[in-house]
């Protein structure tokens, strides 16, 4: 019991970065200087902040659609295959996933400019990302074969997964325009270690009643997959230089990229903010270390064929290497070296927030708070309560999150905030984020799927986010 | 104060690892986990069956008459893939199936012999063929319920042998009347 239970510790975690990259806890949790990370428009008062390398902003998300560990490894005496062929291969369709991301800030510093309308925020992190969809008619090929099972056409376009590793290097602008408007840009940099991506694929394998022979095997391919750094990463490995290659391509000596990332939060009156913010709009351009694969063509075969009498003309003739030759012609697996531009998976954000109930002292160094005739840095309400709106780009169309949200603020020392998300993965995704300020110093941290704790084997899905940070309003 | 430098980021790195360790303990004994067999995974099998021609051959009559003696036809036919190692490291049985069609005015016989790399028969499959119209299907099972699967797994080739039993002088009234061979197979590997 312990082993297995260690077991998902350690994949939920650490090691298993599958899912999402929703950050719907942290989304305008104005508390936290790493919320400007998915917003850069956000209301913020800090004078400074510096976040604590290494631990400033720690993210792993972790789900799979369709399938939990539990549907499968459940000691319920079932048997295994009978329980892969009903909830996985069969009970699960291609546009289940399993995706995932981390970050880890390494360095993380906002400041407020000569201006105190402005406010710069800059650093640098590291961040993963991965999505496989669910390739069903590959696996019922590999589990079940293509034996009875004339003129089923396999779907060869399944194939749709895409990943990434890269180091990010940002600069941001966030101005309050008015006393109802902030409006934010980013500049990122992009520094891949690695990438992958198949995302493009079309194509079927299906067997017929054959014109001349018992059976025809046609399969019609236009598939391709990309890759960079992988083969120098490979290399690294034999020669035991992994952590300088990953540095070095880290810090700027790989494929670069350029992003920007936009928001704003706009009061419409008192109470009533409404924010959005559009993240990782940008490319990356691969030209190093590149290896592509590709497998383009149609071939029908109906095995060896031999007419007589003219096939006997030949005594030499090898049919059955003519076959092989015939079919690598017709359906090439090729590999080139080609340059090839990624986009980065971009994110909207949006959401609708009012504020009740007892206002609470901003600590901004200004002439504001509760009585203050300026609102140009907006006393807090105690109370939010709202709605927000998720949207990333994937391989197979964008994918949405719809998030419900109550924030409750202890003074200036705690907030709590907590949240009922629906997505592909889970209807029952509840979320708690607690933020503490502790003089300058502040600590959060951010649970997913809450209910899935249960059991987490029946999880479908699972995030965490933790920071720590130092903040300075900038009073005496 | 400088000795207090120090002391401060011992302080720091021991309440940072405090944090942590909270953190994951709280997560981790709050969570629950029921129970697991991860031994099942030994138990996943993935045999899938697969399924596809092998071997079509086609004479017309005029060839059978034509030809002097009783063998009209014997050829080696170089047929790699059973014996190739991703095929037969994985095959566990399965079946071969021929398909004989006669539209010609002889009685024939088809021999099939699969033979492995020095040319040594290892299975031979003999089928009389009536004269026209006739159509015949033969299964041959290999593996648990057959023969032996070391033939498959060490066929380098296949030996197609047609011999007449007939005359050579007679015509057949079907259109284009010719002898087929046709063939397939049917395996179960083990990926897993």
């Amino acid at each position: 019991m312990r082993a297995p239970k260690l077991l998902f510790i350690v994949l939920f975690w650490v090691g298993f970065v599958a899912y999402g990259q929703n950050k719907q806890i942290l989304y305008d949790f104005v508390e936290i200087p790493q919320s400007a990370m998915v917003n850069p428009g956000v209301d913020t008062d800090f004078q400074w902040y510096a976040g604590v390398p290494l631990l400033s902003g720690l993210s792993l998300q972790a789900g799979l659609s369709g399938v939990s560990v539990n549907d499968i490894f459940a000691n319920d005496g079932l048997n295994i295959n009978d329980k892969i062929r009903e909830r996985a291969i069969y009970g699960m369709n291609p546009r289940d996933e399993l995706s995932g991301t981390f970050q880890i800030e390494l360095l993380s510093l906002g400041f407020r400019g000569k201006n105190p309308d402005n406010f710069y925020t800059a650093g640098m992190y590291i961040e993963g990302d991965a999505i496989g969809y669910w390739f069903q008619d590959y696996a019922i090929l590999a589990f079940e074969g293509n034996a009875d099972k004339l003129n089923q056409a396999f779907d060869l376009g399944q194939l749709k997964t895409r990943g990434e590793l890269m180091n990010v290097f940002h600069l941001g602008l966030n101005k309050k325009v008015d006393n109802d408007l902030t409006i934010g840009v980013r500049g990122k940099l992009y520094s891949s270690i690695f990438d992958f991506n198949s995302t493009k694929n079309k194509g079927t394998f299906v067997t017929k009643e054959g014109v001349n022979n018992i059976y025809s095997s046609t399969v019609e391919a236009d598939m391709q997959l990309r890759t960079s750094g992988l083969n120098g990463l490979k290399d690294a490995v034999d020669e035991g230089t992994v952590g300088s290659t990953v540095a070095k391509r880290a810090l700027l000596g790989g494929n670069l990229g350029v992003g920007l990332d936009f928001g704003f939060t706009y009061h419409l009156n008192d109470q009533t903010v409404i924010t959005a913010s559009l993240l990782d709009f940008g490319l990356v351009y691969h030209s190093k270390d590149i290896k592509n694969y590709t497998l383009n063509g149609k071939a029908t075969i109906e095995g060896i064929g031999i007419i007589l009498p003219d096939a006997a003309a030949d005594p030499n003739s090898d049919f059955w290497q003519d076959l092989v030759d015939d079919v690598e012609d017709f359906v090439p697996f090729e590999d080139n070296e080609d340059a090839y531009i990624a986009f980065r998976p971009t994110k909207l954000y949006g959401s609708l927030r009012y504020n009740f109930g007892e206002r609470v002292d901003n600590r901004a160094d200004c002439a504001c708070g509760v009585n203050a005739s300026s609102n140009r840095a907006r006393a807090k309400y105690a109370n939010s309560v709202g709605g927000q709106l998720y949207i990333i780009n994937r391989p197979r169309g964008p994918q949405m999150a719809l998030t419900g949200f109550y924030q409750r603020r202890f003074g200036n020392f705690m907030a709590l905030k907590t949240t009922y998300t629906i997505d592909k993965f889970s209807y029952s995704n509840i979320g708690l984020g607690l933020s503490v300020q502790a003089g300058p110093v502040n600590i959060y941290a951010m649970a997913d799927n809450l209910l899935s704790y249960g059991n987490l084997a029946n999880s479908h899905y699972a995030s965490f986010q933790l920071g720590l940070n130092i903040i300075s309003w900038g009073k005496k | 104060m400088r000795q207090l430098r120090p002391v401060f980021g011992i302080a720091m790195i021991k309440f940072i690892k405090n944090i942590l360790l909270c953190t994951f303990s709280c997560l981790t004994l709050l969570s629950c986990v029921e129970d697991q067999d991860f031994n099942q995974y030994d138990e996943i099998g993935v045999t899938p069956n697969l399924e596809a021609s092998i071997l079509y051959v086609e004479a017309p009559e005029s060839l059978v008459n034509e030809t002097n003696g009783a063998n009209i036809f014997s050829r080696n036919f170089n047929f790699d893939a059973f014996s190739s190692d991703v095929f037969a490291k994985r095959v566990l049985d399965g079946t071969i199936t021929y398909i004989v069609e006669n539209t010609t005015s002889k009685e024939l016989q088809v021999t099939i012999e699969l033979l492995d790399a020095d040319d040594n028969v290892l299975d031979t499959e003999i089928i009389p063929v009536d004269p026209t119209p006739y159509s015949l299907q033969r299964d041959v099972a290999y593996g648990s319920s057959g023969r032996s699967i070391d033939i498959i797994k060490n066929t380098s080739s296949i030996r197609v042998t047609a011999n007449n039993l007939g005359d050579t002088s007679s015509t057949s009234n079907e259109p284009e009347p010719k002898i087929i061979l046709k063939s397939s197979g049917q395996f179960r590997v083990e990926i897993k």
